[in-house]
C-alpha cells in the first residue's frame, strides 16, 4: 500500500453510532418498504442508499424534505465515538488530509459537523446533494474535487456495500470492525485493512510509510 | 519450512554486522523454539537469514556481580536457570516462575532473551493470516477467538497478549536488559524493553530491539532486605501453555508493613502489565489475610476486554488474591 495521504469519511457507522429508526422510516416513506429495520444502522442507512441509487430522477421537493428532515433527526440522535476527536486531531497534524464524503444530505452532514465541532479537522465535505447522486459519487466527487491521489487514499467502512463502493472508484476500503460477528463476515470481501477505533488510524498510516521507507 | 540461510558470526560485532547488512529480513537465533516455527509454518513475516548466535562465547553464564546481584547471557537455556543455586537462593520466585515456562524439554532448548523477545502466539498470525505482523492491515484476533492468545486490556492495532513469564517475573526485582548495538552497548530496563505493541524498523512488535542489535545479558539487582516475591500462574493445562493470566508480585516488608511493591500481570496484556495503581494501593498497608480481597477491588480497573476474554480479568484478580496470601504465610 502507498503512503497515505487522505482519508474519506462516511459519518455512519465510522464517527457515530446511529439510530436506524429514522433511515428505515425514510425507506418506508418514500419507497413503501414494508420490512423491519435492521438492528444495524449502517445497514438500514446503505439498503436506503441502494434504493435511492435504484431511482432514476432525483427526488422531488416534498421527498427531499421528507428525507433530510428524518435524516436530521438520526444526526440529532447520533452519539459520537469518543475516539473521533482525539484521533482526526492527531490524523490532522499529521498532514492527512480529512474529507467527509457522504451519502447523506448536505443539511444532514452540515448538521453532525456542526454539532461534534469537527469542521476545524476537515479539508471539505461532499454529500449527495454536491455530488448529485449516493453512494461512490460523494467519493468521486472528494477525489477529484480535492485531486487526491487514489492509491493514497482510504475510505472508512462498516458495510460490504461501502467495501465495493471504495473498490470501485479505487480507494482503499478500510474496515471500521464495531462488531465481532459483523466484521468477521466483512473480512471475508477482502477490504484493504480494518481498525478496531478510529483512534489506531494514525499507526496505521504510520506503519504504512515507514514500510514504504524501509522498501 | 521456508528457505533460509544460515550465518554462523564468533563474536556479537560480528553478528551486529551481519544484521545491518540484511535489514530487517534477518533475525537472530539461537534456541529457535518460536523463530523455527514461525519458519516452518512459512509465515510471510519469518526472516531469510538467521545469525545463529550459539558460537560466541560470553552469551551463555549465570554470574554474581560485583553488586551482588546476577547477569545472565541471554543465550542461557531457560532449564539452566531452573537448575540455577546462585538464583534459587537469591531470587527463588525467578527460579519458580522459569519452572512454569512451557516443558522441560523445550526449556532445554529455549533461552532467556528468546523468551523476552518472542513473537506472540495469536492462532491467527502462526497460522499464516495477513495480520498485522504478517504483512497485512487487520488483527483477525479482535474479531474472532480471542479467549486465549489476546489482549483484555486494549491493543494497539495487533491485540494479541504479550506471551513471556520471564519479563512478568524479572521486572519485580527491577531487572535490566544489555543491549549491543552498533552505536555500543544500551541499557533498558526489561519493562522499557518490552513496552508492547510499537512500531519498531516498519513491523509491530511487542519489544523496542532493533535489527541490528543483540540482547545480550540481563542484570537482577541485588535482593532488597525484607523482600518477599511470588509468582502465579494459570493456563490450561498443568504444563506446555502459556499463561491465561499470570502474576509477578514482589514486596519490601518491614516487619508486616508493605514499604514498596511491584504488581505485574503477565497473559492479559500486550505487554508485561505492571499494576501501579495496585502498588500505591498497597504501599504502607499491613500484609493481613483482608488485603488480597481490598487490592483486588482496585485492580485493573482500565480493562477492556475482547469479546471472549473477560474472563481473563477475574483470572488476573484472583492471581493478585493468592499471590498476596501467598506472601502472608
Amino acid at each position: 500500500m502507498q503512503t497515505i495521504e487522505a482519508l474519506l469519511l462516511e459519518p455512519v457507522g465510522c464517527l457515530a453510532e446511529f439510530p436506524s429508526a429514522p433511515f428505515h422510516e425514510i425507506a418506508v416513506r418514500l419507497f413503501g418498504r414494508k420490512r423491519k429495520a435492521s438492528w444495524s444502522a449502517s445497514r438500514t442507512y446503505w439498503h436506503l442508499l441502494n434504493l435511492i441509487d435504484a431511482v432514476e430522477t432525483p427526488f422531488g421537493a416534498e421527498k427531499k424534505s421528507v428525507a433530510e428532515t428524518l435524516e436530521v433527526e438520526a444526526v440529532d440522535a447520533a452519539s459520537i465515538y469518543e475516539d473521533v476527536v482525539p484521533a482526526l486531531a492527531e490524523l490532522k497534524s499529521m498532514g492527512i488530509r480529512l474529507f467527509v464524503a457522504s451519502s447523506l444530505s448536505r443539511r444532514a452532514a452540515s448538521r453532525f459537523i456542526e454539532r461534534n465541532s469537527l469542521g476545524q479537522f476537515l479539508s471539505g465535505v461532499r454529500t449527495r446533494d454536491d455530488a448529485g447522486g449516493v453512494k461512490s459519487a460523494p467519493l468521486l466527487n472528494a477525489l477529484v474535487g480535492a485531486s487526491l491521489p487514489r492509491e493514497k487514499t482510504m475510505f472508512l467502512t462498516d458495510t460490504v456495500e461501502g467495501i465495493k463502493v471504495a473498490r470501485s472508484v479505487g480507494v482503499h476500503p478500510i474496515l471500521m470492525m464495531n462488531d465481532p460477528e459483523e466484521s468477521q463476515r466483512l473480512a471475508m470481501h477482502n477490504p484493504a485493512g480494518g481498525v478496531v477505533s478510529l483512534h489506531e488510524m494514525p499507526d496505521f498510516i504510520r506503519l504504512i510509510a515507514a514500510q514504504n521507507q524501509r522498501g | 519450512m521456508k528457505k533460509v540461510s544460515i550465518y554462523r558470526p564468533t563474536t556479537v560485532d560480528e553478528a551486529i554486522q551481519i544484521l545491518s547488512q540484511h535489514g530487517t529480513s534477518a533475525s537472530v537465533y539461537a534456541g529457535g523454539t518460536d523463530l523455527l516455527i514461525r519458519l516452518k509454518n512459512r509465515l510471510e513475516q519469518a526472516p531469510s537469514y538467521l545469525v545463529d548466535i550459539k558460537k560466541i562465547d560470553h552469551l551463555r553464564y549465570i554470574k554474581e556481580d560485583a553488586q551482588g546481584g546476577v547477569e545472565i547471557g541471554a543465550a542461557t537455556k531457560l532449564a539452566e536457570l531452573a537448575d540455577s543455586r546462585l538464583l534459587q537462593e537469591k531470587y527463588p520466585m525467578i527460579v519458580e516462575a522459569i519452572g512454569k515456562i512451557s516443558s522441560p524439554e523445550l526449556r532445554n532448548a529455549s533461552t532467556l532473551g528468546g523468551d523476552l523477545l518472542q513473537e506472540v502466539w495469536c492462532q491467527y498470525l502462526r497460522g499464516g493470516y495477513s495480520c498485522w505482523r504478517n504483512g497485512g492491515y487487520l488483527c483477525y484476533g479482535a474479531i474472532g477467538d480471542n479467549s486465549y492468545y489476546h489482549s483484555a486490556m486494549g491493543g494497539r492495532l495487533c491485540y494479541a497478549v504479550y506471551p513471556g513469564d520471564a519479563a512478568t517475573a524479572l521486572i519485580p526485582f527491577d531487572a535490566r536488559a544489555k543491549l549491543a548495538t552498533p552505536q555500543g552497548v544500551k541499557e533498558l530496563s526489561i519493562e522499557q524493553m518490552v513496552p508492547g505493541d510499537m512500531l519498531v524498523d516498519g513491523k509491530i512488535q511487542s519489544h523496542v530491539v532493533r535489527y541490528n542489535e543483540i540482547l545480550t545479558s540481563v542484570v537482577i539487582p541485588p535482593p532488597k532486605p525484607g523482600v518477599r516475591a511470588s509468582f502465579e500462574k494459570l493456563r490450561p493445562r498443568g504444563v506446555w501453555d502459556f499463561a491465561m493470566a499470570s502474576l509477578g508480585i514482589s514486596l519490601q516488608l518491614r516487619d508486616k508493613t508493605i514499604e514498596d511493591s511491584r504488581v505485574v500481570f503477565g497473559g492479559i496484556s500486550g505487554k508485561p502489565y505492571r499494576e501501579t495503581t495496585v502498588e500505591a494501593f498497597l504501599k504502607g498497608k499491613t500484609l493481613n489475610t483482608e488485603l488480597g480481597e481490598q487490592a483486588m477491588s482496585v485492580a485493573l480497573a482500565g480493562a477492556a476486554p475482547l469479546k471472549y476474554n473477560a474472563t481473563k480479568i477475574d483470572m488476573a484478580k484472583g492471581l493478585l488474591a493468592s499471590g498476596l496470601a501467598r506472601l502472608n504465610t
